[in-house]
This record gives structure tokens, C-alpha cells and sequence, in this order.
């Protein structure tokens, strides 16, 4: 039976209108009402609004495919029994899915469905299990990255076309996993990070691996945005050993991609090592945030003033230095300085004390991810 | 080669009730060099990206040739870009990095060769081909990802403030060898900054933006001359036009312009425009560049009935002119731009005659330039 076919079943012997839609993670949470903020959601779940219920079929990174009851109450048993008869019948065609694919795709998108499964489930960590084949070459350290195709883009890619791609860029031993219709990991090479003879890259003085780790990103995002569809979000993280810990590091990547865009929805880049307090003030929930972005403003429209957002962004970017700020800005030090006067003069805190200025930072990333709600 | 067409450009975010981008029009010639700029916000960087295939086009219709591109992928666009970042692949050499783009589009290796070896003898880089990216001074890495860019043979550049990270002497050499290389390459360029120096140094054409909105698209001299409104009038030239509120009156056959210790002759031909538009006794604004403010003897005799009274707050002295800061020029704080060898001190009262000839009155209400338009 079609997904079709059960669909209009259902609404038969529910006597109400079942559709199927792409819901936005924000509109979930505006559905599931403030006080579930936070909470987690996963495949299979379903959620009771004032009227309708979803009904979560599939879990991407930024959106939900819903079936939604619309206008019908359902007991929890009624609705147990409908995710056991959506999730748990056999398929048939579970093969005819993989038809028309490489060996290499049909091996890669199984393993990206367990995973996919694993994280819908709650799994935390585990191993790939052996009948997964490409597990047996996950076991040495690898590189992984997280791309997902800008929701924007109009253009769509194959499996094919982006795997030969990164085999190009990366290596050959870039191994490319679909995880959903605009979400791949990628896991490349660790020899991205030693030169040719093998030895660990000569850095210069202060280059740490998280550099490495930053240029290595950089690159592959403007390599994909002029040589495959256009823009897409990337998240990197530290080597790991793809069969042992594969679980881990997509939640972590998939986190940071969230956070990131949530805090810095400009950046297509996001770094989990730069975004640990950004990661800190969203696990707040909303209403203490609210009520500390009010406590703290004496006024709140100077911080929201696009050239004080853009003068604090740079001088917080420069470590507070007066002089490295003014010369970014192409701004006189002395107008950096009125600015940074007329902040403390409007809401009593003046950023070149540390204090003073982390209570800034966090105001400003507070309020970037409130307005964003 | 070819030209690029934008008619009726729109960019609109979801979410957002202004558009980012409203309503480009343009029409940028084959070999053409055409800058874009504005301040941060203004809509430059997203025109640029629209273009690139970078972000989906609102509304409108966008040509490279005679080709719609609307639908077309970044990548089969036939464009090369240089982005602020210049994210040189850290793993290849300067060789490898500049030939990617063309092994992905399967050129024989003869061919490839002969095109990086010839970009890099233009750039004069053929000393770097085996270095990797992270033993290259700025200006080096600078000039491989034009080199990548150039490798292509493209129909179009697109350049997203490729300078913006260079220093300040790095910039004004790298903004000349820019320009003369585009020149010999003969390839259509769209160059953004927010850098009017740069603009009125490199471009064929400029475009101001502000909001969206294009304000004006002219040469540059045509810009500094005959800027359309207040913002295209204060946006271009450094130090910025001076503007001085004030009245238009008819006394004696003769138009003044009177404001706060000022009281000067309107030209007859520009009087005349004044009249027939119905300026007179309404309030306008007089801009005035800093080098139309004169204290040269010769000039203040032949134009007596132009002349301020101001005094110096601050005379700072740059060798080959001196800018003088001024109070009692109407309300603000005025800069006249004279000689160098001028021994005008600070404190000091100063006598100097406005070049009504070349100054410009803008209607206070809609701030458009009363002569422009």
C-alpha cells in the first residue's frame, strides 16, 4: 500500500482531513506551544495542538515531514496504534528504492538510514553495525563534515555528481553519506591535515588544528559554491573514527549548524568550538532569556541599532581592541570611542571593562536568537 | 565575452516585510568594469550574489549574454568569482589550486597547464606554483585567487570586496594591478565595496545603493559632478561635500542663499533654474566640496559676493594640502581643502570664498539635486 493509499484510509476511518507537510523546526515549536521550548523531537513523536495533532514521519535538519489530523481528537492509544501502522509495516519495494544506484550510493544511503534512524530513536553512541559493508572501512580516523544544500538553492544535485566532486577536492578516499533530501556527511581524509611526506603540516606559530580545521571548511565551501549548486551551511569537527563514533559527531555537527544559524544566521559556517557559548545561552529557556534581555536594557534600541550591532560585533571579533576596530570599520578611533561612550552613557556599560563587556556579548547573542523567535 | 542584464531585480527574504534588493535595473556592457557601492546593508553584496547564482532571485529576470540564467547553476553560469575570503584550498599547491576548476571541466592537461602558467606569469606569481597557500604573504595569496579566477576564461567576474583584508598600502597596489588587468583581459567585470576610493578609481560605471534602492549609476566623474541627491552627493569624495541648511530669497535681480553666517550670490544660469522651478523663498540645502571652499587672494576678490566668515577650529596640515576645520558656516562643522603651504593656523578667523559655480542645491524635502534632475 502507497503512502497514498494509507493516507486516504486513514481519513476514512478517522472521518477527518489527513495531509501530509513540511513543517519548519520553529513552527513545531510554535505548534508544540512555549513551554516545550526546548524539548526534544523525534521521529514518531506526535504532538496535540488546540485543534489538529502531527505526527512526525521523517526528521531533517531543519524541518519535519508531518502528517497532521486536522480538527480530530485522537486518544494515545488511537495514535500509538497509527505510528506502529505507519512505521512498522513491511515494505514491500524496500529494495525498488535503491534501484538505479551505485553500488557505492545504495551502501552509502543504508548506512545513512541507520544513522538516520539511530538519532530518530535517541541513540546516543554505538557502533555501525557489520552488515553495514562500508563499515569495515570506518575504523582509522577520519575528517568529518557536515554540508546541508541552502534550503534557497533551486538547483538540485545528485549523489553522483557531488561524491565525484569531493573525490576531486578531498580525496579519493572521501567517503559521502546522504543523511535526507539536502544533508550529507562527508568524512574525509586525515591527510588533509599532514603535508605530503606524511609529517604533521609545518604551522606557522599560532596556527592550531582548529585553524586547520577552519581553512579546510572555507575552502570546500567556496569550492562548492562556484563549482556545485551554490550556498550551503557546513559544520567541521575533530577527527574521529567514523564506525566508533559516527553517531556523536552528526549530532554534534547537526547541532552546531542549528546553533549556528540561530546565533549567526549570515555565517554558512559554523565551528563547534566557537559556538560553545552560544550553545551555553540556547539550552536557557525562552522566558528567562526574555527576562533578562529586559532586565539588562536600561535601553534596548541602541543595541539594536544596525551600526552599534555591527561596531560591537567588530570590537568584540578584535578582542576589544579600540584601534584594530576603528582601522576595520574605516571609522576615526575618536568615533569608535563616541560610540562606544554613548553606549555607556545610554545603558551604563562600557565594553572596554571585561566585565561590562561580557554582559554585552551575551545581551547580543541573547538577543540575536530572541528575535529570531 | 558578454554583457550581463538585470531587469527588474527583486530580492526578498521570507520573514521580512522590505525587500533587500528593490527593483535593479541595469544594464552592464560587454568589457565593461562596473562598480557597486554603498554602505553595509545597502544591497551590493546580495546584487552580486543574485548574480552569481548564489541567491535565488526574487522577482526579475537576470542575463549574461543573451542567455536567462534565472534557473541556471552557479557553476554553469560561465562566471568566475573572487570572494572577500579568497579561501585558497589548503592542501593544494598554488598550481593545483589554480588548476581545480579546470580538471573538473575535464581540460586536456596540456591545455591546463598552459592556462596556469600564463595566469601566473600576468600575476607574476610563476616563482609560487609549488607552495602551498600557507607560505604566501597576503598580496601572494591575493593574487591566486584572482588567478583562479582568470584561469577560466570566464565571461563575466564577479568580485566581492576581494581587498577588503589586505592593508592599506597592499590595496592601493593591489587596486591598480586590478584594474590593469582586467583592462588586458578584456573581461566584463561587476567589482563590489563599500570603498568609494576604490570605486572611483577602478570603475568604468558606479552604482550607488543605498536600501535597495539604486540611487545612481554613472562614471565616476559624472558621480563626483553631478550627484543626483544628498547621499550620492555625501557618499563620494573624501572628505565628504559639506551641506549647509538654509533659504533661497530674490533681493535686488540677484538669488541668495542665506543660512546661519552665510549669505551668497547664486550664479545667474543657476538662479534662473531656481526661479522656474519655484525654489525661491523655500528651503534647500547647499552642498559644497571642501576644494570649492577658497582663501587664494586672486579668488576671494573676483568672487566678493560669496564670501564666509569662519573660524578654524582645527588646521591639519597633510604636506601637499591642508584641511581646515570650521565653525560659522552655517550650524555644522565645515572642511575647506587649500594649499599645503597655506600658514593658516588654529583659532584663526578666515576669510573664504565659496565656487558657487560648482556648488549644488538640493531640495531640503526630498533631498534630489535642484540642477540634477
Amino acid at each position: 500500500m502507497s503512502s497514498n493509499d494509507l493516507q486516504k484510509q486513514l481519513e476514512y476511518i478517522l472521518n477527518c482531513s489527513v495531509i501530509t507537510s513540511n513543517r519548519s523546526l520553529e513552527d513545531m515549536y510554535k505548534f508544540m506551544g512555549p513551554s516545550f521550548e526546548n524539548a526534544t523531537i523525534e521521529k514518531g513523536q506526535y504532538i496535540e495542538g488546540d485543534q489538529d495533532i502531527w505526527l512526525i514521519k521523517e526528521l531533517h535538519a531543519d524541518y519535519c515531514e508531518v502528517l497532521e489530523f486536522i480538527q480530530r481528537k485522537l486518544s494515545s492509544t488511537e495514535m500509538q496504534l497509527i505510528a506502529m501502522l505507519i512505521f512498522n509495516r513491511p515494505n514491500l519495494n524496500i529494495e525498488h528504492q535503491y534501484a538505479g544506484m551505485s553500488k557505492q550510493e545504495k551502501q552509502a544511503t543504508k548506512l545513512g538510514e541507520w544513522l538516520q534512524s539511530q538519532i530518530a530513536q535517541g541513540t546516543k553512541t554505538g557502533y555501525i553495525p557489520d552488515h553495514l559493508v562500508l563499515a569495515n572501512t570506518l575504523y582509522n580516523e577520519m575528517l568529518p563534515i557536515l554540508l546541508v544544500a541552502d534550503g534557497s538553492s533551486q538547483y538540485k544535485g545528485s549523489y553522483a555528481e557531488l561524491d565525484k566532486l569531493l573525490r576531486s577536492f578531498l580525496s579519493e578516499d572521501a567517503l559521502l553519506i546522504p543523511l535526507g533530501h539536502d544533508e550529507w556527511l562527508i568524512w574525509g581524509p586525515v591527510t588533509l591535515l599532514k603535508d605530503e611526506e606524511g609529517s604533521e603540516l609545518e604551522h606557522e606559530e599560532d596556527e592550531t588544528l582548529e585553524d586547520i580545521l577552519t581553512n579546510i571548511v572555507h575552502a570546500l565551501h567556496d569550492m562548492l559554491a562556484s563549482e556545485w549548486l551554490g550556498e550551503s551551511q557546513l559544520a567541521i569537527t575533530y577527527p574521529a573514527a567514523p564506525a566508533k563514533l559516527m553517531i556523536e559527531t552528526v549530532t554534534t555537527l547537526r547541532d552546531s549548524i542549528h546553533i549556528g544559524r540561530k546565533f549567526h544566521p549570515s555565517s554558512n559556517i559554523h565551528l563547534p568550538w566557537n559556538l560553545r557559548l552560544e550553545s551555553l545561552l540556547y539550552a536557557i529557556p525562552e522566558p528567562q532569556r526574555q527576562k533578562y534581555l529586559e532586565q539588562s536594557l536600561k535601553r534596548a534600541e541602541l543595541f539594536v541599532e544596525p551600526e552599534m550591532l555591527a561596531t560591537l560585533d567588530t570590537f568584540f571579533s578584535l578582542d576589544c581592541n579600540v584601534s584594530e576596530t576603528a582601522k576595520k570599520l574605516y571609522i576615526h578611533r575618536n568615533t569608535l570611542l563616541y560610540r562606544l561612550d554613548k553606549l555607556k552613557q545610554e545603558t551604563g556599560l562600557d565594553v572596554r571593562l571585561f566585565r561590562d563587556a561580557v554582559l554585552v556579548k551575551i545581551i547580543l547573542l541573547l538577543y540575536k536568537v530572541t528575535k529570531t523567535h | 565575452m558578454a554583457g550581463v542584464r538585470l531587469e527588474g531585480i527583486y530580492k526578498r527574504y521570507p520573514g521580512s516585510d522590505r525587500a533587500s534588493v528593490t527593483d535593479v535595473n541595469l544594464d552592464i556592457k560587454d568589457k565593461e568594469f562596473l562598480v557597486l557601492v554603498g554602505p553595509s546593508g545597502c544591497g551590493k553584496s546580495t546584487t552580486l550574489r543574485m548574480i552569481a547564482g548564489l541567491e535565488e532571485i526574487s522577482e526579475g529576470k537576470l542575463y549574461i549574454g543573451d542567455r536567462l540564467v534565472n534557473d541556471v547553476a552557479p557553476k554553469d553560469r560561465d562566471i568566475a568569482m573572487v570572494f572577500q575570503s579568497y579561501a585558497l584550498y589548503p592542501h593544494m599547491n598554488v598550481y593545483q589550486n589554480m588548476a581545480f576548476g579546470l580538471k573538473l571541466r575535464k581540460f586536456k592537461k596540456a591545455d591546463i597547464d598552459k592556462r596556469v602558467r600564463e595566469a601566473a606569469k600576468i600575476l607574476d606569481i610563476e616563482h609560487l606554483l609549488d607552495r602551498k597557500p600557507k607560505a604566501l604573504s597576503g598580496g601572494q595569496r591575493q593574487r591566486v585567487a584572482l588567478g583562479r579566477a582568470i584561469v577560466r576564461e570566464p565571461q563575466v567576474f564577479l568580485m566581492d570586496e576581494p581587498l577588503s583584508n589586505l592593508d592599506a598600502k597592499l590595496r592601493g597596489q593591489m587596486r591598480a594591478e586590478i584594474s590593469k588587468l582586467t583592462k588586458r583581459l578584456e573581461t566584463t567585470t561587476i567589482y563590489v565595496t563599500h570603498d568609494q576610493i576604490e570605486a572611483m578609481t577602478m570603475g568604468d560605471r558606479i552604482v550607488v545603493m543605498k536600501d535597495g534602492f539604486i540611487q545612481q549609476t554613472a562614471s565616476p566623474e559624472e558621480l563626483y559632478n553631478h550627484p543626483v541627491n544628498i547621499f550620492v552627493a555625501g557618499f563620494i569624495g573624501s572628505p565628504s561635500m559639506n551641506f549647509i541648511s538654509g533659504t533661497l530669497s530674490e533681493q535686488a535681480g540677484e538669488v541668495h542663499f542665506k543660512a546661519t553666517g552665510v549669505d551668497v550670490v547664486v550664479p545667474e544660469g543657476k538662479a534662473a533654474v531656481l526661479r522656474s522651478k519655484g525654489h525661491i523663498g523655500k528651503e534647500v540645502v547647499l552642498g559644497v566640496r571642501p576644494e570649492d571652499l577658497h582663501e587664494e587672494p586672486v579668488f576671494l576678490e573676483a568672487s566678493p559676493k560669496t564670501i564666509v566668515t569662519a573660524n578654524i577650529e582645527v588646521a591639519e596640515n597633510l604636506g601637499h594640502e591642508m584641511y581646515l576645520y570650521l565653525n560659522g558656516i552655517g550650524t555644522e562643522s565645515v572642511i575647506a581643502r587649500v594649499d599645503g603651504r597655506s600658514t593658516l593656523r588654529d583659532g584663526a578667523t578666515v576669510k573664504l570664498a565659496i565656487d558657487m559655480n560648482k556648488a549644488h542645491l538640493f531640495d531640503k524635502e526630498t533631498e534630489l539635486n535642484i540642477f540634477e534632475n
